[in-house]
């Protein structure tokens, strides 16, 4: 092996050029983000909100397509009454994540519809950005007080065939562990971006091109691993059973249900 | 670019699913008879890339950000009908895990970017490279199919958006869903697409795909020995030039949404008239359309949890400073 | 130069640290040795500014690290240039198309032109006895390859402080006696090298010093090497021995 250079024995005496690398950050952010959200899966010991994964998806999927069909404020204001009730159930940390996503899409559904609401269309504007926050609430709360593994089950059990279940199993596990390599690769790059990078693309290109590779790499080795433990396309998901609670829970459905057609 | 709930009628998502379902079985066969069984969970991977490609934030002149969509590029790596299967499972995961997109437009959504950009895109790509066979070509190719690809699919949203106050208007004349036709919906999704996200689905196809040739050239999908006709590139070129014309010469399409307006004038200046009052909403606690009583429980019950909630959000703040 | 002031850093919910102090002078060589879970990771990704702690400082040449001033981009990218970080999974630090290109990537950016450039990334090509790797894809190259590649990239910032997470994994044992000689010749010539590892016998051959961490996530030890590794009860309390007492 060669010997120790010159410049490598005295310390670096460097003023860094200015660049523009707020994609690098926001990219760290979102990434962080996501892998958080997985992680904190493992917490949801018991799901929040007391039935059953099933029910709460086919009721906040009814409840989308009520309030979307929906024509009077009426129903509107009733379902924000609802909306607001189950958001009271949850812990304060909860009530917030639902919220910011909800808000944002009420302020942005206001900001777009304006326009026409100055040129004096008054519907739009009074009812789409209650619908919006009334919707991504609902959205918000099911994915955060269902553990995602349930929330597919649920699918299998409103008949999306077993493959397909499996297929989305295995891509929320893959999102988690190629997005962790993307995040380190990220911060790689982070790291080495100690001056003006010409090439910033090119460095996303070869972040972005190498996880694709990753991801063939992986793919080989699952294929590995299905064929050892002798895959033939059976596959069981963990069902919830319904309960009682899921009964009064459709009780009280019904009620709104006939809310609806009552007041829209 | 994408859509969500309440802006497009529940009628327009119910036909955007339908026109789905063949496109979705056409993508599940082909798949199934390229993959043995064993190999269809990849697809999961597939997906799973497919979502955290969205997830990038690309650098913009100007030191802004963006985020690509990658439809073209996963066609590339990995055939259309793979892209559209992964597509639509990421846009799934989006909707509804994360809140993006909606539940009743995801049939829209997977139209314009799981079927429209993967295919467009893929096709053009083919169409130039087997035309071009130079690295060159290949790369002008990936550049062509992913511009028009996103492209194309705005204009496919446009579109959806701006049927809207054609089609779906209460007894009053209001338009109930997203109130702009195409004459406003068309260049307010296209132009940006045209100028600003197109240019960023260019590069980051292009490049992530010129990156992976050169480091593993076998892993990118190959193309299939038989040539495409002529006549399919006709039919491309005039998908693509299409959004062009509209914008260029204010056509047949732009004209039918003016026109619908100026039928309807007669209820515009009379809102403006009008006009922009909140005080409908909620006069003395009660709502119109409903019985007094059950608006005031309602208010009650909304007020109260209302209370719940900031006092929960308080103390969640104060209990989260008292430990710092 | 580097000074941890009970530093506690906690994920969500897990502590992954527990009120750690120590420091570290200019052209130290130290080893923190702990078993796996014990928060080495964890260290080295506060040591490095990519996290900060939940509770207490991290002071760098006496300025404290905190997400404010790791904003102030040339403050981040002046830092990033002196403080190098070989990650412990080689292949998620290799983004370039060849191993020139990712040897280069650092220098490249610092605004040499492209002889001096060249010049550094050859150099650091031939330390690590990679020269012949040059125009290869660093995505297909062998564990051992990879590593050196990432270890030449990280030194052509010529930074002051090389931190190396478990450097040694995976690799087969003629590559580790290389590595551990270079890191050697980099202690003398004065740079400040941290290695985080459980594998006793290259903590004695690396560092002179040692911080032994524990499973409780603080730290049980922080002395000379040799009177550490000579403490059989306090490796084998901290779980980085399981010999039987003779």
């Amino acid at each position: 092996m060669a010997d120790i250079p010159q410049w490598l024995t005295q310390p670096e005496s460097y003023d860094p050029p200015r660049d523009r690398d707020r994609f690098l950050d926001r990219s760290i952010v979102s990434f962080v983000t996501l892998l958080s959200r997985f992680r904190s899966q493992s917490a949801l010991e018991r799901d929040l909100l007391w039935v059953s994964p099933v029910s709460k998806l086919a009721a906040a999927v009814l409840y989308v397509v009520l309030v979307s069909l929906a024509r009077q404020f009426a129903f509107v204001y009733l379902m924000l009454a609802y909306t607001a009730v189950l958001l009271a159930l949850l812990p304060g940390g909860e009530i917030r994540r639902c919220l910011t996503g909800a808000i944002a899409a009420a302020a942005l559904a206001y900001l777009i519809l304006l326009p026409s609401a100055l040129a004096g269309s008054r519907y739009s504007i009074t009812m789409i950005p209650a619908k919006a926050f009334i919707c991504v609430t609902l959205v918000n709360i099911l994915s955060r007080t269902t553990r995602w593994d349930r929330l597919a089950g649920a699918l299998r059990q409103v008949l999306f065939p077993d493959l397909f279940i499996f297929v989305i199993d295995i891509t929320m596990k893959y999102i988690f562990l190629l997005g962790e390599f993307a995040l380190q690769m990220l911060y790689a790059l982070r790291l080495r971006s100690v001056g003006r990078n010409r090439g910033k693309y090119g460095s996303l290109a070869g972040a972005a091109g190498t996880l694709f590779l990753k991801s063939r790499a992986m793919s080989e080795e699952l294929y590995y691993a299905m064929e050892c433990r002798g895959f033939t396309g059976e596959y069981r998901t963990a069902r919830v059973r319904p309960t009682w609670r899921d009964g009064v829970f459709w009780g009280l459905n019904a009620g709104l249900v006939f809310a609806y057609f009552f007041l829209s | 670019m994408h859509i969500p709930d309440n802006y497009l009628s529940p009628v327009t998502c119910a036909v955007m699913t339908a026109a789905m379902v063949p496109v979705w079985a056409f993508a599940i066969k082909k798949v199934k008879k390229e993959l043995p069984k064993a190999k269809l969970p990849q697809l999961g991977i597939g997906a799973a890339l497919t979502f955290l490609m969205m997830m990038y934030n690309v650098p913009l002149p100007g030191g802004t950000t963006g985020h690509a969509v990658g439809g073209t590029l996963i066609a590339i790596l990995m055939g259309p009908s793979a892209a559209c299967v992964s597509v639509s499972v990421a846009l799934l995961l989006q909707a509804l895990l994360f809140g993006d997109g909606g539940i009743l437009s995801f049939g829209a959504n997977c139209f314009n970017m799981a079927f429209v950009l993967p295919f467009v895109g893929y096709y053009l790509y083919k169409f130039i490279r087997e035309r071009a066979k130079s690295r060159l070509g290949e790369s002008i190719g990936a550049a062509a199919g992913a511009y028009f690809g996103i492209v194309a699919a705005s204009l496919c949203a446009a579109a959806e958006f701006g049927i809207q106050p054609i089609l779906f208007r209460d007894a009053a004349g209001q338009p109930l869903y997203c109130p702009y036709p195409l004459s406003v919906s068309i260049p307010a999704m296209v132009i940006p697409h045209l100028l600003v996200a197109g240019p960023v689905e260019v590069l980051f196809t292009a490049l992530i795909l010129a990156f992976v040739k050169k480091v593993s050239p076998d892993l990118a999908e190959p193309l299939p020995g038989k040539k495409t006709r002529g006549i399919w590139g006709l039919l491309l070129a005039l998908i693509c030039a299409a959004p062009l014309g509209l914008l260029a010469s204010g056509t047949a399409w732009g004209e039918w949404g003016m026109d619908e307006i100026t039928a309807l004038a007669g209820y515009t200046p009379g809102g403006m008239a009008d006009g922009f009052r909140f005080t409908a909403l909620l006069p003395d606690y009660s709502v119109s359309g409903m019985p007094e009583v059950l608006g005031y429980i309602l208010s009650a019950v909304l007020g109260t949890a209302v209370l719940v909630i900031v006092f929960k959000l308080i103390s969640g703040r104060k209990k989260s400073t008292a430990q710092n | 130069m580097i000074e941890f002031s009970g530093v506690s850093y906690t994920y969500d919910t897990s502590p992954a640290l527990r009120d750690i102090s120590f420091s570290i002078a200019a052209g130290e060589s130290v080893c923190l040795l702990g078993p796996n879970g014990s928060g080495k990771s964890t260290l080295l990704r506060l040591l490095n500014g990519l996290i900060f702690p939940t509770e207490g400082t991290y002071r760098f040449e006496g300025l404290e690290i905190t997400p404010a001033v790791m904003k102030r981009t040339a403050f981040a990218k002046q830092f990033h240039q002196r403080v190098g970080f070989v990650f412990q999974d080689s292949e998620a630090q290799l983004f370039c198309p060849t191993v020139f290109d990712e040897v280069a990537f650092g220098p490249r950016q610092m605004g040499f032109g492209e002889e001096q450039t060249a010049r550094r990334a050859d150099d650091c090509l031939a330390l690590l006895g990679i020269g012949g790797l040059r125009d290869r894809q660093p995505y297909h190259l062998s564990g051992g390859e990879k590593k050196k590649v990432a270890v030449a990239a990280a030194l052509a910032l010529n930074p002051e402080v090389l931190v190396l997470d478990e450097p040694m994994n995976s690799l087969d044992p003629r590559t580790e006696r290389a590595l551990a000689q270079f890191l050697l010749q980099l202690e003398a010539a004065g740079k400040t090298v941290i290695v985080s590892t459980h594998d006793l016998r290259l903590a004695a051959k690396l560092s002179k010093r040692a911080i032994l961490f524990d499973e409780s996530h603080a730290v049980a030890a922080d002395g000379g090497t040799a009177a550490l590794l000579a403490d059989r009860e306090l490796l084998k309390k901290a779980n980085l021995v399981d010999w039987e007492e003779e």
